[in-house]
């Protein structure tokens, strides 16, 4: 069975950690610099004097003149998400996290160890802690898991039987598919409000007229593909951070500072030689709030000078004087090396270009989505016999 | 070849390739296609019938047209005679 742990709201419970007396009156997540002043998640006293996540600033606070704005953090919430998907990992579940604060996970391979699926699950939600309010969706496919979560309420499990997915879904709102505004606006033209309406129109039909996602949405309504999840690699804590005696923003500064840490995390033994395929780079403003940019490089490497050249622009997006900067390695290639020949081969350049590119591909989009031509049957006379689209893992 | 699909969508099994997909054909007076999904036809460049699969239980009747469109764009539409709609396919 796949199941979904749900903390709704995540980053606003993750930015309170630090600030509890404010969970209990009206505070909304501010919304995020340079983008369309639209509120984050709200606060229960907030939604009771009429604030709803995604309200504009100027409506919410003509609502409610006490609303309180709390600045985003997103390393607290980083921080807190990957405690949280740690907790899981401890209690044996192999996590597939969809989001900040949503997590899948299958329960097959721990139902014997707990005794079955609801103490299992039972587990999971104490992994959590209440003070979170998770709760919990499990159904046969991962869609399902994900609106049962949706509907469950907080610190509940709710199991929905393979047989019921269909009636259980039907009831529920559009709105919990991943769809674009527009999409849910042109559904609602139609005059469609339920999962169970989209899910009663002919496939064809809906993706003639709303095209790929139209039709993604339309499976989705039937449950979704039965696909297995597949757990997470967890990552080792790989950082090195340098706290400053006084708040500094003066870029030179902070680029020797960055220079040092480097130096600091190419020394650490735990990376056995590997060179950093992604990092992650964070700062502790001087008024409390963090910032943070990841770097995913396109050739993993350990050379001082170009992860410099990778890292150092992004300190000039820095938007207020720093206390602390900090260096994570986030993820680390596989390879040590790479053995170069003196001369190399015809074609073997290409070769081994059109491989990483591929790789990349898979890494960023999941196994099985690229795929190679197979000519099964070229001298047909019908199109669509003469080959397959075969997934290619290698 | 990359498909379109994230990780979660992502396909493990081998599909087809150049598979039919449904289109919006009206005709004119021989059967022809008149318009191909809400764009007019300026010209039937070819048309040809392909029969296979009888002795199966999908058993394979279609019409094909090849038709160049107002936008200057090359099309092939056929029409299934067994089940009588009309798809666009790379013939």
């Amino acid at each position: 069975m796949i199941a979904c742990l749900l903390i709704p709201g995540f980053e606003l419970r993750a930015a309170l950690r630090t600030r509890p007396r404010l969970a209990l009156v009206p505070a909304a997540l501010a919304p995020e610099a340079g983008e369309e002043p639209l509120l984050g998640p709200v606060t229960a006293a907030a939604e009771q004097a009429g604030i709803k996540p995604g309200m504009r600033l100027g409506e919410a606070l003509a609502t409610c003149p006490s609303l309180v704005l709390v600045g985003r953090d997103p390393a607290a919430v980083e921080r807190e998400w990957e405690e949280a998907l740690r907790r899981l990992e401890d209690a044996g579940f192999a996590v597939d996290p969809v989001e900040q604060g949503a997590v899948v996970f299958e329960t097959r391979g721990v139902e014997r160890l707990y005794g079955g699926v609801q103490p299992a699950l039972e587990r999971a939600l104490a992994a959590i802690g209440s003070s979170w309010d998770p709760r919990i969706g499990a159904a046969g496919r991962r869609f399902t898991a994900l609106a049962a979560a949706s509907v469950a309420r907080s610190g509940r499990i709710l199991i929905v039987a393979e047989k019921d997915e269909q009636a259980f879904l039907e009831p529920l709102p559009l709105s919990l598919l991943p769809m674009t505004a527009d999409r849910y606006s042109e559904l609602e033209g139609l005059g469609l409000r339920r999962l169970g309406e989209l899910a009663q129109l002919p496939g064809d039909a809906v993706a003639e007229r709303l095209g790929v996602e139209g039709r993604k949405a339309w499976r989705l309504s039937h449950g979704g593909r039965k696909v297995k999840v597949r757990g997470r690699r967890p990552a080792s804590e790989l950082a090195e951070a340098l706290v400053f005696p006084e708040a500094v923003a003066n870029e030179l500064t902070l680029r020797r500072a960055l220079g040092s840490l480097l130096e600091r995390l190419l020394a650490r033994p735990e990376r056995a030689g590997r060179p950093f395929r992604k990092l992650a780079l964070v700062a502790r403003l001087v008024d409390g709030g963090s910032w943070q940019r990841t770097a995913t490089l396109r050739d993993a490497t350990a050379e001082p000078a170009r992860l410099r050249a990778a890292l150092g622009p992004k300190l000039s997006e820095l938007s207020a004087p720093i206390v602390e900067l900090r260096l994570e390695a986030v993820e680390l290639a596989e390879h040590t090396g790479q053995q170069l020949a003196l001369v190399e081969p015809a074609g073997e350049e290409a070769a081994g270009r059109l491989r990483e590119g591929l790789r990349q591909v898979r890494v960023s989009t999941g196994t099985g989505s690229v795929c190679t031509v197979v000519e099964v049957a070229p001298w047909s006379r019908v199109p669509e016999a003469r080959a397959l689209v075969v997934p290619r893992d290698d | 070849m990359v498909a379109s699909s994230g990780s979660a969508s992502a396909r493990r099994s081998a599909g087809r390739l150049n598979a039919p997909r449904p289109a919006l054909v009206e005709t004119g007076p021989g059967g022809t296609p008149r318009v191909v999904n809400r764009e007019q036809v300026t010209l039937v460049r070819e048309e040809w019938r392909v029969v296979d699969r009888w002795w199966t239980e999908e058993p394979v009747d279609r019409l094909y047209f090849e038709v160049v469109l107002e936008s200057g764009r090359n099309v092939c539409v056929y029409r299934d005679r067994e089940q009588s709609c009309w798809f666009t396919q790379n013939a």
